[in-house]
């Protein structure tokens, strides 16, 4: 059996990975990848723990999780549409219209 | 295979939220069925308000119940997040009010944009009573959603693309970093029930402790990016200040004051079941936040020109009052303990001391729904929609010699911004009393001291529109739009209701007091 | 080493490189591919986690439906070489890396100390546990607000892509 802790472990790192994509890099798109990969993260843990609890209600928090992600990556792709639509880069260092 | 039951008794208190919902799809329906040739949308505004003032009174009938569980303990219904509901509606119908006459003027009246209103509130009163992670983590995000699009309704200019993107790129990436949090606090306990979490919480700090602070710290970060607490409020301004007026106004309104009920309930069992040393690691974690949060938004605000973004650092400003709060309700002044037990109480007198703690947070966070909605009402009435795309539409100079113009706004507007000042006879000021006092029978003097010195150096900017409208003459050629009778009628209802709640807040204090119970074990 | 910690390692292997692949690579699309991967790795170590549902819906809602609706808007949106050139290295990106490492520091270093209940499937639960049957159970049975919530919050997100996605209002 694997520990439990390889599998937090990866969660932990795949987290940050995602974290410091959206920390990094510019391009609004692979920002909302960034964010995906977190919420996979969260996913992982809440099954490895799931599995090391024999615990059913981890496996409907990831059945949950991932409907919500569906539904944020559908107004997150409008949003990315609309701001291509309005300035034709989705670029984030070029938005700045809102600045002090 | 044994197969729970639900009751009339569960559904009860999601009626408000129901009703919302159901207005929202009510308006998707009738838009949809608007021929191009008779059109007429001002049936709109009416059927939000009506749904919303009916949200609002049956959700005032929920404070008089006792708390329970509901829906098998995946929600409560407790006098709290009935007083919470209670007040998302005002901010909703008035919300919806200023909306009416912003969107004529702007040729942008459409049903869907009233459905999501409704929809936003709809999620916030859900947001209020969820007790477990993952229906918090939902009903957020229904709220956040809501707002994400709101946000970028119009489709003028960059402005506000650009402020539903930045609000939706921060939004889910603390929405991420909420859920990862609570699923460490998961696998800590072996619950993602807040009820059940109380009780196993001592067990989970002795035999993992790192990974529940880490979880608890990584919850906590996910919800002060929803109250913008600073360091986490870089959103704030840009989002504000691009999205429509009427749905800046619900944002500082509705989203952070639901925000700040999904803040006590998950912490207060951290502070409550811990033991004192738990208790003020916290109070300590959330002064701290505090003081940099009330001491940055008004050193931010100081400077801006610019009214709609002086009002969203002032938003983040009045979180910080908020979390002085907060921290008051998590310090524990059990007497002799630490240098934070000033005034010793009585055993029994904590659950009191709670109470009236809570009832200081309800105050304020009802004062600040209605200041900030009449503050914003007041700017949109102003807003010119030609200036917008050059971002001069909020320019103060625009305010100069208004009470010339338009005595009526004018008024208004001092009003409010006295009451965000927090100067009598405005409810500003008893909600600031309320707080500091709180703050000061938790033992927390120097974090009161802290909270007056920064709300001093705020009235500076405060008044400054004050003085612009009455003592700077008007600028030549400056036109302002036409009135609304909409944004008239929410400008009135907010000065009367920021006055009179100052000069005599007994009633609705009262009120508060007794909805300032929360479900517990 | 037994079968399944040779497969965890190698499905470990491929999340991790792929989602740097994500958040490194240049073009959009390359990092949409990437992502893909690292959702099907993550299917493949929700399996040795006995969570054979969810797997089966990572692959047909993550790296089905949502990663179709990415490619899709990328495709859309047509970027030029302008939009793929890296930007300036600026004070807030050198910062925000490193604190995303120094987290994944604390993280690990906090997590590996994780006392786990080591609750053995055991019995009738080997037959059932990580079952389509088994999560209908749970989430028809107790999951009730948070389903309703969320058949809100899809109603939310589709009438809102919609409004946002318009052209003009």
């Amino acid at each position: 059996m694997i520990p439990l802790t390889h599998h937090l472990i990866l969660a932990a790192v795949l987290f940050c990975i995602g974290m410091a994509g959206v920390l990094v890099r510019r391009n609004a798109l692979v920002v909302f990848m960034s964010i995906e990969l977190m919420l996979n993260a969260a996913n992982l843990t809440f099954l490895a723990f799931a599995r090391d609890r024999a615990d059913a209600a981890g496996h409907a928090s990831a059945f949950f999780i991932i409907a919500v992600a569906a539904a944020e990556a559908a107004i997150g792709l409008a949003i990315v549409i609309s701001v291509f639509r309005s300035r034709g880069t989705i670029n984030m260092d070029e938005l700045r219209t809102l600045r002090n | 295979m044994n197969i729970p039951s639900l009751t009339f008794l569960d559904f009860q208190p999601v009626l408000p939220a129901l009703l919302l919902a159901v207005g929202g799809i009510v308006l998707l329906l009738t838009e949809v069925f608007q021929s191009a040739a008779t059109i007429n949308r001002a049936y709109q505004s009416m059927v939000a308000l009506a749904f919303s003032a009916v949200a609002g009174a049956v959700a005032a009938a929920t404070t008089l119940e006792p708390a329970r569980e509901v829906f098998l303990g995946f929600g409560v219904s407790d006098p709290f997040s009935g007083a919470v509901t209670v007040l998302v509606c005002v901010g909703l119908g008035l919300s919806v009010l200023v909306s009416a006459g912003f969107l004529r003027h702007r040729n942008a009246e459409r049903g869907e944009f009233y459905a999501l209103l409704l929809f936003a509130g709809a999620g916030m009163s859900l947001l209020a009573m969820s007790n477990e992670f993952i229906t918090l983590f939902i009903n957020l995000e229904v709220m956040s959603v809501s707002t994400y699009a709101l946000s970028a309704w119009l489709r003028r200019g960059t402005r506000p693309s650009e402020a539903g993107f930045k609000y939706f790129i921060l939004g889910a990436f603390s929405a991420a970093i909420l859920v990862y949090g609570a699923s460490l606090l998961y696998g800590a306990t072996g619950t993602t029930k807040l009820s059940e979490l109380a009780g196993l919480l001592p067990a989970a700090v002795a035999s993992n402790p790192g990974l529940t602070y880490l979880g608890a710290g990584l919850v906590a970060v996910g919800l002060a990016f929803k109250v913008a607490a600073v360091p986490f409020h870089m959103w704030t301004p840009d989002v504000y200040e691009g999205a429509p007026t009427p749905v800046s106004a619900l944002m500082s309104a509705g989203v952070k004051a639901t925000a700040f009920a999904s803040l006590v309930r998950v912490f207060l069992p951290f502070a409550q079941d811990l033991g004192p040393n738990h208790a003020q690691l916290m109070t300590y974690a959330f002064a701290a936040l505090a003081l940099l949060t009330m001491v940055v938004g008004n050193l931010m605000a100081l400077p801006q020109r610019n009214v709609k973004r002086m009002l969203a650092y002032s938003s983040v400003a009045h979180a910080g009052y908020l979390l002085l709060g907060v921290a008051a309700l998590f310090a524990r002044p059990t007497g002799g303990e630490g240098p934070l037990a000033v005034t010793p109480l009585l055993a029994g007198a904590e659950g009191a001391a709670r109470q009236q703690t809570l009832q200081a947070i309800l105050f304020y966070l009802l004062a600040y729904t209605v200041t900030s909605l009449g503050s914003f009402g007041a700017l949109a009435a102003l807003e010119r929609r030609e200036d917008e795309p050059r971002g001069t539409a909020w320019d103060l100079e625009k305010f100069a010699g208004l009470s010339q113009r338009k005595p009526g706004w004018a008024l208004a507007m001092a009003a409010m911004m006295l009451s965000l000042g927090g100067i009598p006879p405005t409810v500003g000021f008893m909600g600031k009393l309320f707080i500091f006092r709180a703050a000061v029978d938790a033992g927390l003097v120097w974090l009161a001291v802290a909270g007056v010195l920064a709300s001093a150096a705020g009235v500076y900017y405060y008044l400054r529109v004050v003085v612009y409208m009455y003592m700077r003459p008007s600028q030549d050629g400056v036109t302002v739009p036409e009135r609304q009778w909409t944004t008239e009628l929410a400008l009135v209802l907010s000065t009367a209701a920021v006055v009179l709640l100052g000069v005599a807040p007994g009633t609705l204090s009262a009120w508060l007091g007794k909805a300032s119970v929360l479900f517990s074990q | 080493m037994s079968v399944e910690n040779v497969l965890f390692w190698v499905f470990a292997l491929g999340i991790v490189s792929s989602a740097f692949l994500v958040i490194l690579a240049r073009n959009p699309v390359h990092s949409a591919m990437a992502l893909v991967g690292a959702f099907f790795f993550l299917a493949a170590e929700y399996v040795l986690l006995w969570a054979h549902t969810i797997a089966v819906l990572q692959v047909l809602v993550y790296a089905g439906a949502i990663m179709v609706l990415f490619l899709f808007v990328i495709m859309l949106l047509s970027l030029t070489d302008a939009d793929l050139q890296p930007g300036q290295v600026t004070l807030a990106r050198v910062v925000g890396g490193a604190s995303a490492a120094g987290l994944c520091l604390v993280m690990v270093e906090t997590l590996s100390k994780t006392k786990g209940a080591g609750q053995v499937i055991a019995g009738e639960q080997t037959q059932v546990f990580g079952t389509l049957a088994e999560m209908g159970r749970v989430i028809y049975t107790q999951y009730l607000f948070p389903f309703e919530a969320v058949s809100l919050l899809l109603l939310v997100a589709i009438v809102g892509a919609v409004v946002v996605a318009k052209a003009r209002i």
